[in-house]
């Protein structure tokens, strides 16, 4: 009888305490902080590097860092309908949507970068010092370049495993996280194009068009919904966010904060989490 | 009787042709063009259409406005083909001819 006790009151007690947990988690509370204002920029890509955005202004087909305030300080131009860039290494991966091509600037100067397995429409792209991964639009697919090899995520279709124009994508702990934007949701594949997790598909996403990963969430911007969501890494919903926002196309985590790039109004939503 | 139709359809062809010829200006309404991936997708597609020059997005309106090269002919068929490759349903398409309209209200 008294182990039967022990056993209910040990049950009872993980119950709580995981409900605890639970709870914490949902209530992050990321806080809308200011509105940076773009001059004549109209952003589809959105990365941030030190107190310094860069941005793809898609109808001046340009790339654009400017300081927090929204000053330009770099400009790149005759980059053709620039889309959802990357930064590593001081590097900045474009791709250049017209031509097919991903347009790398490094010190200065913009040259094609290599690509084994030429995309059609690339949306969005990602380097690490393994791999460069590119959205192909009109593909329906990711193509994760690595080394020499050619590795394909997706194909088009509205299941599991498959994509409908995907727009961005990120990739953390060797796990690819596609915006799989006309499915409506997030998808996460490993490198062998297993998917892992289908995420948002009951959240009326309304576009998915971009998504940072950070060490806890997964952020995506809701086109049509002005809204940015939040996802714990298990893709549960802890919250959204939805003022301040008109027609999100790109999110950029930084320094406890979040970079929102509205298409609609050519500004930036800065988001902090709450102390 | 035959060559009666053959006559009607050489007509025909030429008439469609004339048209086509005299038009230096095509303007394309879409559904679903505020979205960047979308318009810029479609104008990635409509201008691998030779004979396109320029081509013009409002996104407000749901427009495309397409500059043709003087003298070159596009067809409407080849214009749907395209829009739905973009992933869109075609809707109004209309050519017009600019310069005329200039020289009628000279």
């Amino acid at each position: 009888m008294l182990k039967i006790l022990c056993l209910l009151f040990t049950g009872l007690f993980t119950f709580v305490s995981c409900k605890d947990s639970e709870k914490s988690e949902i209530n992050p509370e990321w806080k809308f902080v200011r509105t940076i204002k773009l001059n004549d920029i109209t952003p589809t890509g959105l990365q941030a590097e030190g107190n310094f955005l860069w941005i793809s202004d898609v109808k001046n087909n340009r790339v654009i860092k400017t300081n927090l305030n929204g000053e330009v300080v770099k400009e790149y131009s005759d980059i053709k309908r620039p889309m959802h860039l990357s930064v590593y290494n001081s590097k900045v991966f474009v791709p250049e949507y017209p031509s097919d091509k991903i347009i790398i600037i490094e010190n200065g100067y913009a040259e094609e970068y290599p690509l084994q397995e030429k995309p059609e429409a690339p949306a969005g792209v990602f380097v690490n010092d393994s791999l460069i991964a590119v959205a192909d639009f009109y593909n329906h697919r990711i193509v994760l370049q690595i080394n020499n090899e050619n590795i394909i995520l997706g194909k088009a279709g509205h299941n599991k495993g498959e994509l409908y124009y995907p727009t961005d994508l990120t990739i953390r702990n060797d796990k690819v996280y596609v915006a799989d934007a006309y499915n409506n949701r997030v998808q996460v594949f490993d490198y062998k194009g297993n998917s892992l997790k289908v995420i948002g598909e009951k959240d009326k996403i309304n576009v998915a068009t971009g998504i940072e990963v950070t060490a806890k969430n997964i952020f995506v911007t809701d086109f049509e919904g002005s809204r940015i969501l939040i996802y714990n890494l298990d893709g549960i919903l802890i919250e959204t966010l939805k003022d301040n926002f008109n027609h999100p196309t790109d999110v950029t985590y930084h320094n406890n904060a979040i970079f929102v790039s509205n298409y609609g109004d050519n500004t930036v939503s800065v988001i902090h989490l709450a102390d | 009787m035959q060559s009666r139709r053959r006559k009607s359809i050489v007509i025909f062809i030429f008439c469609v042709t004339t048209v086509f010829a005299q038009s230096n200006e095509v303007t394309v309404r879409v559904d679903g063009l505020s979205c960047p991936f979308c318009a810029y997708g479609l104008e990635k597609k409509l201008n691998d259409i030779k004979g396109v020059e320029n081509i013009n997005i409002d996104i407000e309106e749901g427009l495309i406005i397409l500059k043709i090269v003087e003298g070159k002919i596009i067809s409407e068929e080849e214009l749907r083909e395209k829009i739905r490759d973009a992933g869109f349903t075609p809707k109004e398409i209309v050519f017009t001819n600019k310069d005329k309209k200039t020289r009628e209200k000279e």
